[in-house]
């Protein structure tokens, strides 16, 4: 009985996809949407929340409000002892240096994997994976104690220092993967037409690599900006604080917290990110299509 | 070749580590003191740290308080920092386990002898002594909220805040049922959300499912008379005074009386949007200085609802209120000690420093200084109110509770799970209390 049924329903939905892609199409769109709703729903609460009136920012689980104002964004703009044009710019430092010093480190370092050869090299790699096991909770107080002891508390070096020291092993493994793809011709052409290393590195490698490069980028935009703990132990002073510190500071649980504030000062902290998405989704889907972590 | 460079750029670093040659310490500049400076007494000027946790309205109000001080003091200055409650103890156990710590750090006796056990953290009763700190117009049963498990007081509560027990007053007078009178009890509490509960509209509750939070349980145990904590840390409570508190609570929940376990879980925090603040509940225990946020959300609501506190429910012993304070302590890395006890002494008993800080973080614990702002004619009224209410609770002398080291990681957050357990038919109320003991028991005291 069964053996008969089945090829029926097989190519009853055979059929159907062929004759009409329309229907299947729409309904898979339909599905598409109907999660990308679930998703993105709390964002968009948030950003309705953001433009009612603070004592009516909690009362709803809907988005539209008879009172809309642009307050939330005033006085969350110049909450606390400084505004946040000073916690946005120096976010965007520490992020830019971040990025910098990640591309930086992180490509030569990858390079050196890939492609020289020298003593011990398969086992300072796998040392390198393994740093990925550990939980970075085992290295932070040894880590403090240590910017402790160097004088580098109130300062951006904390933050930024390590990304110089090719300490992100996910990347480097990224890149590596990404390096080891390219044509080894590319380099002995280059080779033959007298380049060593640095310009094999930089006129041959770095010019290919482009899609890891920009992977690397948009992750370490979107860690450094969201980071929260590293400027909360490192940063003391207000004039120091990022994004993320001004945001904690609208909340409360002892006392009297500003949701109006925090939300509208929320929706301003992920412009940046869906920006950089967005300009870079292109580079990060090749990135990531092309570095074997399908 | 650049992960070489990293490499040996990092070891200088750990050598330079170990072998002290930064001597710059961060943490406090050494100056002023005494001998050595135990008593607090000794020149007030230098670098100081100061911590607390609070959101931007408590640290502008700290802040105004240590620019005054720093006015007064020529020669110092105050590197403050704050975070949210939960982010600033983690900060704290880092700073703690590098000692490292802020010369001047906030603290709840809920946390100090996670502190005390590990030996972090100076005796103030020589600087008391000394008369760098005065103690002379907080109350006794006050001050000894900031003793330790050995007798000594590390720190000294500038705030003081109480749990209590929060009514809808337009919901209670559209049922009919009232406030519950003057003095009430348990058995007069759970009546009167009983009698309530008929009457209220569809959607909203008598009570919340509250079997599983703390503080009312610790209010329970008090007013019965009860030991919460032995002196070695351990429960000091019976598994039977457990259950049968918790049988009284399922009692309500099973008969639909209070909200359901689901709903109760999905909870928002913050005074601001729990469910009393929503207009959800007639009742519910909430902190005393949440009665001005939570107002301000109900009264957003359409009704203009009225919030009221009363003291927790009593009980054969007298009030089941205990007393929440915060204060701030020095750690014994501190090298600043002379000016970080002016600093507290200032902090907690200037009158002009007091009217700054407007009871920020509960109830001034200074008796002149809260009288000053009680008497203010310019406080707005729901803020009397729990100034007030405070006063009334203090008279009555609330007794002490010396919580053990582990308290807030293991007793508070297995107290609650147990009770969900019951509460989601998991577990009976008896398999629950087991468990429980047996969990509070490992990770507590020690």
């Amino acid at each position: 009985m069964t053996s008969v049924s089945i090829p029926t329903r097989r190519a009853l939905l055979g059929r159907r996809r062929t004759t009409n892609p329309f229907v299947i199409g729409l309904i898979r769109h339909a599905f598409l949407i109907a999660v990308l709703v679930v998703m993105l729903y709390p964002v968009v609460w948030m950003v309705a929340a953001s433009f009612r009136p603070s004592a009516e920012v909690m009362n709803s689980l809907g988005l539209f409000s008879r009172h809309y104002t642009l307050d939330n964004y005033k006085h969350g703009w110049s909450a606390g002892q400084l505004d946040f044009s000073r916690y946005f710019l120096n976010s965007i430092a520490i992020t830019a240096l971040s990025i910098a010093g990640n591309l930086f480190a992180c490509s030569l370092t990858a390079y050196a994997f890939a492609r020289l050869e020298f003593p011990l090299k398969r086992v300072l790699f796998g040392l390198l994976l393994a740093t990925m096991l550990l939980p970075y909770h085992v290295t932070l107080v040894p880590q403090y104690i240590l910017f402790n002891e160097l004088a580098w508390m109130n300062t951006y070096l904390p933050l930024v220092v390590p990304k110089w020291l090719g300490v992100e092993a996910f990347f480097i493994f990224l890149m590596v993967q990404f390096i080891r793809t390219l044509p080894r011709e590319l380099d002995d052409a280059a080779r033959i037409d007298g380049c060593g290393h640095w310009r094999t590195f930089i006129r041959i490698i770095m010019p290919l690599s482009l899609p890891a490069l920009g992977t690397t980028a948009l992750f370490t935009f979107i860690n450094s900006w969201n980071d929260f703990l590293g400027p909360l132990l490192y940063l003391n002073r207000p004039e120091l604080w990022t994004v993320s510190l001004g945001l904690n500071s609208f909340l409360d649980v002892t006392g009297e917290s500003a949701y109006g504030s925090l939300f509208a000062m929320s929706t301003l902290a992920l412009a940046p990110i869906v920006g950089f998405f967005l300009g870079a989704q292109k580079l990060l889907i090749e990135g990531v299509a092309t570095t074997g972590l399908k | 070749m650049r992960r070489r460079i990293g490499t040996t750029a990092l070891a200088c670093a750990t050598l330079l580590v170990f072998a002290g040659c930064n001597g710059t310490s961060v943490t406090n500049d050494n100056a002023g003191g005494g001998s050595d400076g135990k008593d607090g007494k000794g020149e007030v000027t230098g670098k100081l740290q100061l911590t607390f946790w609070g959101g931007a309205a408590r640290a502008q109000k700290t802040n105004a308080v240590a620019d005054m001080f720093v006015k007064e003091h020529s020669g110092v200055t105050i590197d403050r920092q704050n975070a949210d409650f939960g982010n600033y103890f983690n900060k704290l156990n880092i700073q703690a386990s590098s000692h490292t710590l802020p010369c001047v750090m906030q603290l709840q006796g809920r946390q100090l002898n996670d502190y005390t056990k590990r030996k972090v953290l100076l005796p103030l009763d020589p600087m008391i002594e000394s008369g760098a700190i005065k103690v002379d117009d907080i109350p006794k049963e006050i001050v000894d909220t900031g003793r330790g498990p050995d007798g000594k007081l590390y720190f000294l509560p500038y705030g003081a805040a109480y749990d209590a027990v929060g009514v809808n007053q337009t919901m209670a007078e559209q049922a009919g049922v009232g406030l519950p009178p003057d003095g009430y009890d348990w058995t007069q509490y759970t009546e009167w959300i009983t009698k309530a509960s008929a009457k209220l509209p569809k959607g909203t509750f008598a009570a919340g499912s509250r079997g599983g939070l703390p503080n009312f349980f610790i209010a329970y145990q008090l007013a019965n008379g009860k030991q919460l904590f032995t002196d070695d840390g351990k429960l000091g409570f019976t598994k039977e005074s457990l259950v049968e508190y918790w049988n009284m609570w399922e009692k309500l929940r099973t008969a639909g009386t209070t909200m359901g376990a689901d709903a109760q879980a999905d909870e928002p925090e913050g005074a601001e949007q729990g469910f009393i603040a929503q207009g959800k509940l007639l009742t519910d225990s909430i902190p005393g200085n949440a009665l001005t946020p939570a107002s301000a959300t109900l009264a957003s609501k359409p009704g203009e609802q009225k919030l009221t506190t009363l003291p927790m429910p009593s009980g054969p012993s007298g009030g089941g209120n205990a007393m929440f304070t915060s204060g701030f302590a020095i750690p014994t890395n501190c090298d600043n000690i002379p000016t970080a006890a002016a600093f507290i002494d200032f902090f907690t008993n200037n009158p002009e420093a007091g009217a700054a800080f407007k009871s920020d973080n509960g109830a001034a614990t200074n008796q002149k200084v809260l009288q000053a702002q009680v008497d203010d004619p310019k406080l707005a009224p729901l803020k009397k109110h729990e100034l007030e209410l405070y006063q009334q609770i203090v008279a009555k002398k609330p007794p002490t509770i010396l919580y053990p080291p582990g308290y807030q990681a293991t007793f508070e957050s297995a107290f609650t799970r147990a009770y969900e357990e019951v509460a989601f038919g998991k577990k009976s109320v008896q398999q629950a209390a087991d468990s429980f003991f047996t969990e509070a028991n490992a990770g507590l005291g020690g």
